[in-house]
């Protein structure tokens, strides 16, 4: 795989996998900050995090293969664009009740705003990572020789 | 390259779409979980409650509207409902709000009168509260009830400062409470004054940086934001060329905040507005100024109080220039007609103050221990967590005030200042003098007391009639002692005033502390003409003269229970505690010189009360015949480790004025291991054969309505119940009735907040099918009735009736809602000035707020709603609320707070011999009480509430409070938990999915086998979920259950839109996936 021969949907891809990643450990952090907040479902939310960024890996490796036409990487993007999506509603709705209860009668929750906070910084990872994902869709993975 | 660029784009719309179709999933899974919220916020429904109509099992037949609410042809009328509102608010604040001070009778002005109005806050009038009892929708303006004869709600919405706000240098976000109104305009009769313009727009200018908002809340560090006359000036530089027209009078408005989550804190100011005494609730530089601008102004000045707490008016009471004070509460949407009434003279004030007014509420006993505290070595010894909700471990105050609590500390101390006795005069605890401790400088104005535009005498007439009896089976007392009180209208005028009897139990110094005066019962006269006069019987329960003494040695191997010490009893009536206590020391003879404002002998009367008439010990067995000893003695912290707190005694003030408590350390091993939570130990292996899970008797829920308590049939009906669906109910049953097949329940949500009227919408009402119901199409659906003053309002009317008549509208109001459990009324009594949600309680004093509670449940009750008061019981501040432990005696928790709910509870004044009346729900609170969480405490919810009230009903916890502690919790007699949020899943909640659920005090996560070997446990679940049910069969949910009830899912806009979404965005994937495989292959080819 030469560098120099990739086109902007590697870039994209790339920058897509290193969100993900992060989104996935600031998911995992939000759970284990307080043992109350824990995501039950955590593991599942992590798996599916992490499989997400595998398929962003192959739909960034397999076009230097199989050319920009690839099948296989395109449907790579669709599964990570699910599966971030998969994470951060999981994680999302879990927390709807602790973000009302922040804007509400609970403001004074410090340690829930401190997992608001990371929660919020997973989100926008995973969200960000998944708009790469789509730009990097609408263009090449590799430059292509006349 | 065309094609490939089309391939690109193919591709991409494939990721867009299958982007938007996730996104669709996962916004569709929050609307679908958080439903029964959104649709209240929205107006839609999502899920409905459908029964089929039988003559067999006819729907709507047990509850309904009043006829004059109804149209012809049954459905509601929404137009006589907010009239009605309207009405039932203004007459709420014209007999609630109090007046103060009338010098010269400055007051009423006459009609026509050109006003200024000065304060910001006369301009954005403080409704309600930003959170909890908040006035919602459009409202009517002092400025409009002053000066306008109709309605402008259009333009006229009442607004909600963002409760998150933490200062006002950066100006706040305030939200309307409602985006439009649409609906109707309607006529009123204002007080037909002038209000000067040009201050209205100034301030209406100010607002705009300034940001007030109609519903706000305390701050730690407080801001009144009270525009100073240079920004006055700043806007309008000829602002005082309008006072010669307007200036017939100048009102000028004052308002201090109240909602949930915080409080005023001691010495919690902003810095720069030179407040008069350094604290909160003390006035600022400017809002004096805009007093001296009133005077500028006019030579009538009158000062309005808009607060829910004592604020510190000393220097305006004792200001010869200041004519007029009136305090009006948060009034609510429409509660400025009845404000413009009294200016107006229309009605003449009658109402009475609900707490003391202090001119230094540090000097409260109270303030001493107040705030945020923590024990020294939390860290090391507090393993227990915050909860779901983040709490503090490791917070507490420690109550040594005792009983004296409010008007009771400086009454008694008053009393002792004067006998001479107890060290009073010493100035320890006096903040107007550094010399002496006098009454005189202390207090500002009394409880109780309140002016009127006529005078009134109170004269007993005769003996009071003594009812004594004891019943001979159960040796419940009865005890009664009524007062025929002849009032007469001796002024030109005509009016209403309170009658309020006190009483003061007999001291020996080292004793049971007493307090020299309480209040013990009240009504309300009628209108009385000019010379008219009526007399009045009030009754007097006289449990509540008796003490609690906890050291007293029952003789059964218990300790602690009422006593009545032999001895000469006193009872009065009087303007408010103060005037009542002047009475009794006239009575015995007390030297007048000595006494702050004159007593009247005659309007005392004494008993002696002897062995053979009301034995010592006759309230040592409650109503239902329980027997009463110590239930809380891990109340006090002395308990666990002896002579550290010294509690206030009269015997010697200034020894024992409370030292502030702000650094314990937590050394006892049983005190430790109660604040982590390890208050109940599971078994696993009982014999629970005998317990009936899952019977098949062939009865459903609907059948049970009207069936007693203890009639058998409900054993049956329980028996119906799996374990699993009992350990649902008490998990999930809080804010819904969940489904369980076995006895004919669907989902249902049926809870609502507040006090002061039902937090839902016309239009989303959760009954929709009821024949009365209000469509969304009506002009009028988007009334949302939460409209009512704060509730320190409907304590100062110290009228019974119209106490009870809110409660019956609010009842009405439910019928309209589809709600039939309503969280509230508050009940908690004003510990101190400083407890950010005195707004949403009545009263420093439990019997003012017991009838008050009590009167509005029964009233609900009628039209089927369930009102369960809270929070059960001890949140004294809302400071670390969630956990914080009170430390107290437990002659203070039964004398001051539980007395407050044992009256509303016990319902004694309602009862028949065919009916034992009482509340039917109520919800427990966030706080501890001493050591053990509330919600824990058998003492509390079983021994005393259930055993000695007599409580059969809907114990619900706060919102997700103390779900670690599950098993105690169900233990304790706590009936079911708040999960909102969690229920109205529609069946996705399992005992085993919900993340509240997971991390129990045991180790483990709940589970449907998880009490499988504790047969105590699996009695008390029976218990918690028979009443529980006991409880829905009681409300109005009745009129909608029969055979044939389930729910039906409805197409809601917010639903179909997600629906679409999702669709559309999925054919568009599969299509744009299908164009891109067909342009790759096409170039393969």
């Amino acid at each position: 795989m030469n560098i120099k021969n990739q086109g902007p949907a590697f870039y994209c891809n790339v920058l897509a996998a290193i969100l993900g990643i992060a989104g996935v450990i600031l998911t995992i952090v939000s759970s284990t900050m307080t043992v109350d907040n824990a995501l039950p479902n955590i593991t599942v939310l992590a798996v599916a995090g992490i499989i997400g960024v595998i398929l962003v890996a192959v739909a960034a490796y397999l076009p230097n293969r199989r050319g920009n036409s690839d099948l296989i990487s395109a449907a790579a993007v669709l599964g990570a664009i699910a599966l971030y999506m998969y994470t951060l509603g999981g994680a999302a709705i879990q927390r709807v009740m602790l973000i009302a209860g922040l804007f509400s009668y609970n403001a004074n929750n410090t340690a829930g705003w401190n997992i608001f906070y990371v929660s919020v910084a997973a989100w926008v990872c995973l969200l960000v990572g998944i708009v790469f994902l789509i730009i990097g869709s609408f263009t090449k993975s590799v430059k292509e020789t006349a | 390259m065309e094609k490939k660029k089309r391939k690109a784009l193919w591709r991409g719309l494939s990721s867009l779409m299958c982007f938007i179709l996730a996104f669709s999933i996962l916004l569709g899974n929050i609307l679908e979980a958080n439903a029964g919220t959104i649709d209240t916020y929205l107006g839609t429904l999502s899920e409905v409650t459908v029964s089929e109509n039988t003559e067999e099992n006819p729907l709507y037949d047990k509850f309904a509207p009043p006829a004059e609410l109804l149209n012809e042809d049954g459905t509601g009328n929404s137009t006589a409902l907010i009239q009605a509102a309207m009405d039932l608010n203004r007459r709420e604040v014209a007999e609630g709000a109090v007046l103060l001070k009338n010098d010269n009778n400055v007051l009423p002005l006459s009609s026509g009168s050109n006003v200024t109005l000065l304060g910001i806050r006369s301009h954005v009038n403080l409704l309600g509260s930003s959170f909890g009892v908040k006035a919602q929708g459009p409202y009517i303006s002092l400025e409009q009830a002053l000066s306008q004869n109709r309605t402008d709600f259009a333009n006229t919405i009442t607004t909600t400062q963002n409760t998150n706000a933490t200062s006002r240098e950066v100006a706040t976000s305030v939200n309307k409470t409602m985006e439009s109104w649409t609906g109707e305009e309607f006529d009123f009769e204002g007080a037909g004054f002038n209000v000067n313009p040009t201050m209205v727009e100034i301030y209406d200018k100010l607002n705009e940086t300034y940001n007030h908002a109609n519903n706000e809340n305390a701050e730690e560090v407080y801001n009144p934001g009270e525009p100073s006359v240079e920004e006055i000036a700043a806007v309008n530089g000829s602002y005082q060329d309008s006072f010669a027209q307007y200036g017939d009078a100048a009102i000028v408005v004052l308002g201090r905040p109240s909602a949930e989550s915080k409080d005023f804190l001691p010495g919690g100011i902003a810095e720069g507005l030179d407040f008069e005494h350094d604290e909160p609730l003390s006035l600022t530089q400017n809002e004096l100024d805009a007093v001296e601008l009133a005077k500028q102004c006019s030579d009538k000045v009158i000062v309005l109080i808009s607060s829910s707490s004592s604020v510190e008016i000393g220097t305006l009471k004792n200001d010869p220039e200041v004519d007029a004070i009136m305090w009006i509460g948060a009034p609510g949407c429409y509660g400025m007609l009845g404000v413009a009434d009294i200016l107006c003279g229309r009605v003449s004030p009658s109402g009475g103050l609900f707490d003391i007014f202090t001119t230094y509420n540090m000097s409260a006993p109270a303030m001493q221990n107040m705030g945020k505290m923590y024990y020294t070595n939390t860290a090391e010894e507090i393993t227990r967590t915050g909860g779901v909700l983040g709490f503090v471990p490791g917070a507490y105050t420690i109550e040594a005030e005792g009983i004296y609590v409010g008007y009771r500390y400086y009454e008694t101390r008053y009393y002792d200042a004067v006998a001479g006795t107890g060290n009073a005069t010493d100035p320890t605890g006096a903040y107007a003098s550094t010399t002496e401790w006098n009454y005189d400088n202390e207090v500002t104005y009394g409880f109780g007391y309140g002016m009127s535009y006529t005078d009134f005498s109170f004269a007993f007439e005769g003996e009071p009639q003594f009812d004594i009896s004891t019943d001979p089976e159960t040796g419940a007392p009865n005890a009664y002692a009524t007062f025929n009180v002849r009032v007469t209208n001796t002024g030109d005028v005509a009016g209403k005033t309170p009658v309020q009897i006190y009483g003061q139990a007999p001291y020996t110094p080292g004793g049971v502390e007493k307090s020299a005066i309480q209040l013990l019962n009240f009504e309300k006269s009628s209108e009385l003409q000019p010379g008219e006069s009526e007399v009045i019987p009030v009754k007097v329960d006289l449990q509540y003269i008796a003490s609690y003494d906890e050291t007293y040695d029952n003789g059964d191997g218990t300790t602690g229970t009422y006593i009545m010490d032999p001895g000469d009893y006193y009872f009065s009536v009087g303007n408010g505690a103060h005037d009542a206590l002047n009475h009794i020391m006239a009575a015995q003879g007390m030297d007048a010189t000595r006494m702050v404002g004159a007593g009247n002998a005659q309007q005392a009367y004494m008993v002696n009360i002897t062995e053979d008439f009301i034995s010592k010990t006759m309230f040592s067995v409650s109503k239902t015949g329980y027997p009463i000893h110590n239930q809380l003695p891990y109340a006090d912290w002395n308990y666990y480790q002896p002579g550290e707190v010294t509690y206030l005694s009269r015997t010697d003030w200034a020894g024992t004025y409370p030292k502030s408590y702000d650094a314990m350390t937590l050394t006892n091993e049983e005190l430790i291991n109660n604040l982590n939570g390890k208050t109940y130990t599971l078994q696993t292996s009982d014999d629970t054969s005998d317990i009936v899970w899952g019977a098949d008797n062939g009865i459903q829920f609907y059948e049970m309505y009207g069936v007693p308590y203890d009639d058998p049939k409900w054993d049956q009906l329980l028996d119906q119940l799996t374990l699993e669906e009992a350990m649902y109910i008490f998990s999930f049953g809080g804010p819904s009735i969940p489904g369980a097949d076995s006895i004919g329940t669907v989902e249902t949500y049926m809870t609502e907040n507040a006090g002061n009227g039902i937090a839902v919408a016309l239009n989303a009402s959760k009954d929709p099918n009821a024949p009365w119901a209000i469509p969304a199409s009506d002009v009028n659906g988007s009334w949302h009735p939460e409209v009512f003053a704060n509730a320190p309002i409907g304590a100062s009317t110290f009228n019974p009736e119209l106490m009870y008549e809110l409660g019956v509208f609010t009842g009405i109001e439910s019928l309209f809602t589809g709600i039939n459990i309503l969280w509230g009324p508050g009940l908690n009594t004003h510990r101190h000035a400083y407890n950010g949600r005195n707004g949403e309680y009545y009263s420093e004093d439990p019997v003012l707020s017991g009838v008050a509670a009590m009167e509005f449940a029964i009233g609900a009750l009628e039209y089927g709603l369930v009102a369960a008061p809270k929070h059960f019981a001890f949140n004294d501040q809302e400071s670390e609320r969630g956990g914080v432990s009170p430390y107290m005696t437990e002659q203070r928790a039964r004398e001051v707070e539980l007395r407050a709910y044992q009256i509303a509870f016990e319902a004694t004044k309602y009862d028949t011999e065919e009916y034992d009346a009482g509340m039917r729900g109520l919800m427990t609170s966030f706080s501890k009480i001493g050591s053990i969480e509330c919600t824990t405490s058998e003492g509390l919810m079983t021994e005393i509430l259930a055993n000695e009230w007599g409580f059969i009903g809907y114990a619900v916890t706060d919102i997700y409070d103390d779900v670690d502690l599950w098993t105690a919790v169900l233990n304790s007699g706590t009936t079911c938990f708040d999960t909102r949020g969690q229920s109205g899943f529609y069946g996705a909640t399992t005992l085993e999915s919900s993340n509240l659920f997971q991390n129990l005090i045991e180790g483990v996560g709940l589970n449907a086998h998880l009490i499988d070997g504790d047969a105590n446990l699996q009695l008390k679940l029976k218990d918690a979920v028979h009443k529980n049910i006991y409880a829905w069969t009681e409300s109005h949910l009745m009129n909608r259950y029969n055979a044939t009830t389930h729910t039906e899912s409805q197409m809601t806009w917010w639903r179909a839109t997600y629906y679409a979404v999702g669709g559309i965005s999925a054919v568009l994937m599969v299509a744009s996936a299908a164009m891109y495989v067909l342009s790759s292959k096409g170039k393969k080819k």
